[in-house]
């Protein structure tokens, strides 16, 4: 399979990549292996079958000549603008939803609003839930919300590749853990749980938070190659530059990030058992401003000397 | 059996006649479904009986001309190993089309019988319109 690629590179050599000719490129390929693989199971051997394959084609230049030509004489033989060409683009790479995964999104979304109704019901005193069942629904439901992030991130989109499976599972899980959390509370502060649950709710939007945190830090290549070309286009000092430039920055912002939520929690739980629940909360405020803090002062370096943040 | 091919195949074919009308061919092998490129390639290939009379450029060059004029669409495949297919799918415009040259196609054949064989010495292929 690989000397298709390596014959359909080598004859468009020094072709300008654009957008067309990037994207006839790759459908021609994936034509030509179906081709190569036809004429392997009619015997002939893997690398006879490339060859023949491509000079069945003709001559490729001419084709990706012809598709530029047809895309010049499209815009009027005037030069796009970055903008233009990326709307193109994305409009050559559209990708049809899959009906699966609209399916599965409507229900996880029904079954989240249905139990969520069924909680606030209880809540409100119209039917009587055990605890334990209103917590179950609820972790049922977090997870419902968690499976339509997840799931709509693992999709390709017109404008963004797929994104990993694994990845797209911690940001499930992340998801369902920040809704369960911002669920127990609001719960816990109507009355059906005891107030200990607001611990196992911040726990649960501790994690979350560092989670969130950890996956958009590492975050990479998630726009596709014109996207980002657009964007750099756009933006040549991006915010987020520094984490781009200086990796050990971004890690470093990581590990600050999880001790100041890890710290806001104790302190959120100690002043919770003491002061009381009802102005514990405000130990997440003072963190969040505190890591929004640390976040600006570490992309915004001064350009005066080398002070890095701490 | 929508493919527009006389049915004395043979040396005789006529592979101007049966270019002339590509883009009605490739609307009709869409019709059931749809397909990539090398599907489409494979289901004249096999209707013209194996010699492939529809150039594989010409092929690239319609699919190019039918996505412009919005009579096919074109979606990418997510096939996980090996090179992503662009799937063609027939629009609702496509159809019309499709159903409006099929029309006169039968109308064009039916006078190009009647002629040629009132005549009783239709040697010559002849092109329509």
């Amino acid at each position: 399979m690989t000397t298709v690629h390596r014959l359909l590179d080598a004859a468009l050599a020094g072709v300008e990549p654009s957008p067309e000719v990037q994207d006839l490129k790759e459908e021609i390929r994936a034509n030509l292996e179906a081709r190569a693989a036809e004429l392997q199971a009619g015997g002939a051997a893997p690398d006879d079958a490339a060859r023949r394959a491509f000079d069945e084609l003709g001559d490729v230049r001419a084709l990706v000549a012809d598709a530029q030509a047809d895309a010049v004489a499209e815009t009027g033989g005037t030069p796009r603008t970055p903008l233009q060409a990326a709307a193109a683009a994305a409009q050559q790479h559209r990708v049809r939803p899959k009906p699966r995964f609209v399916l599965g999104v409507v229900l996880a979304s029904a079954v989240l609003v249905a139990l969520l109704a069924l909680c606030l019901l209880d809540a409100l005193g119209a039917v009587d839930l055990p605890a334990v069942v209103v917590a179950a629904l609820l972790l049922t439901a977090s997870s419902a919300a968690g499976f339509v992030v997840g799931s709509s991130l693992s999709q390709e989109t017109t404008t963004n590749h797929p994104v990993p499976s694994r990845r797209a599972g911690g940001y499930y899980l992340a998801t369902a853990l920040a809704v369960l959390g911002l669920m127990l509370a609001g719960f816990t502060a109507l009355g059906t749980f005891d107030e200990w649950a607001y611990v196992v709710a911040g726990a649960c939007a501790v994690v979350a938070g560092t989670a969130f945190t950890m996956l958009g830090v590492t975050q990479t290549n998630r726009k596709k190659a014109w996207v980002r070309d657009v964007a750099r286009a756009q933006a040549s000092d991006d915010a987020f530059g520094r984490f781009d430039r200086d990796p050990a920055a971004a890690a470093r912002f990581g590990v600050y990030t999880l001790v100041i939520w890890l710290v806001a929690f104790v302190v959120f739980v100690v002043l919770g058992l003491t002061v009381g629940w009802a102005w514990s909360w405000l130990t997440f405020v003072v963190a969040l401003a505190v890591m929004m803090l640390v976040l600006a002062r570490m992309l915004f370096v001064p350009q005066d000397d080398r002070r890095t943040s701490r | 059996m929508q493919r527009a091919e006389p049915p004395t195949a043979d040396d005789a074919f006529s592979a101007d006649l049966l270019r002339g009308h590509t883009d009605t061919i490739v609307l009709a092998t869409l019709r059931r479904g749809d397909r990539y490129g090398f599907e489409i390639y494979k289901a004249i290939r096999d209707a013209t009986g194996g010699a492939h009379e529809i150039k594989e450029a010409t092929l690239y060059a319609t699919y190019r001309r039918l996505t412009k004029d919005g009579l096919v669409e074109a979606y990418w495949g997510d096939e996980s190993q090996g090179g992503r297919r662009k799937y063609y799918r027939i629009t609702d415009a496509g159809r019309a089309v499709f159903r409006k040259n099929v029309a006169a196609w039968v109308a064009t054949r039916d006078v190009i019988d009647s002629l040629l064989s009132a005549d009783g010495a239709g040697t010559d292929k002849d092109t329509p319109r």
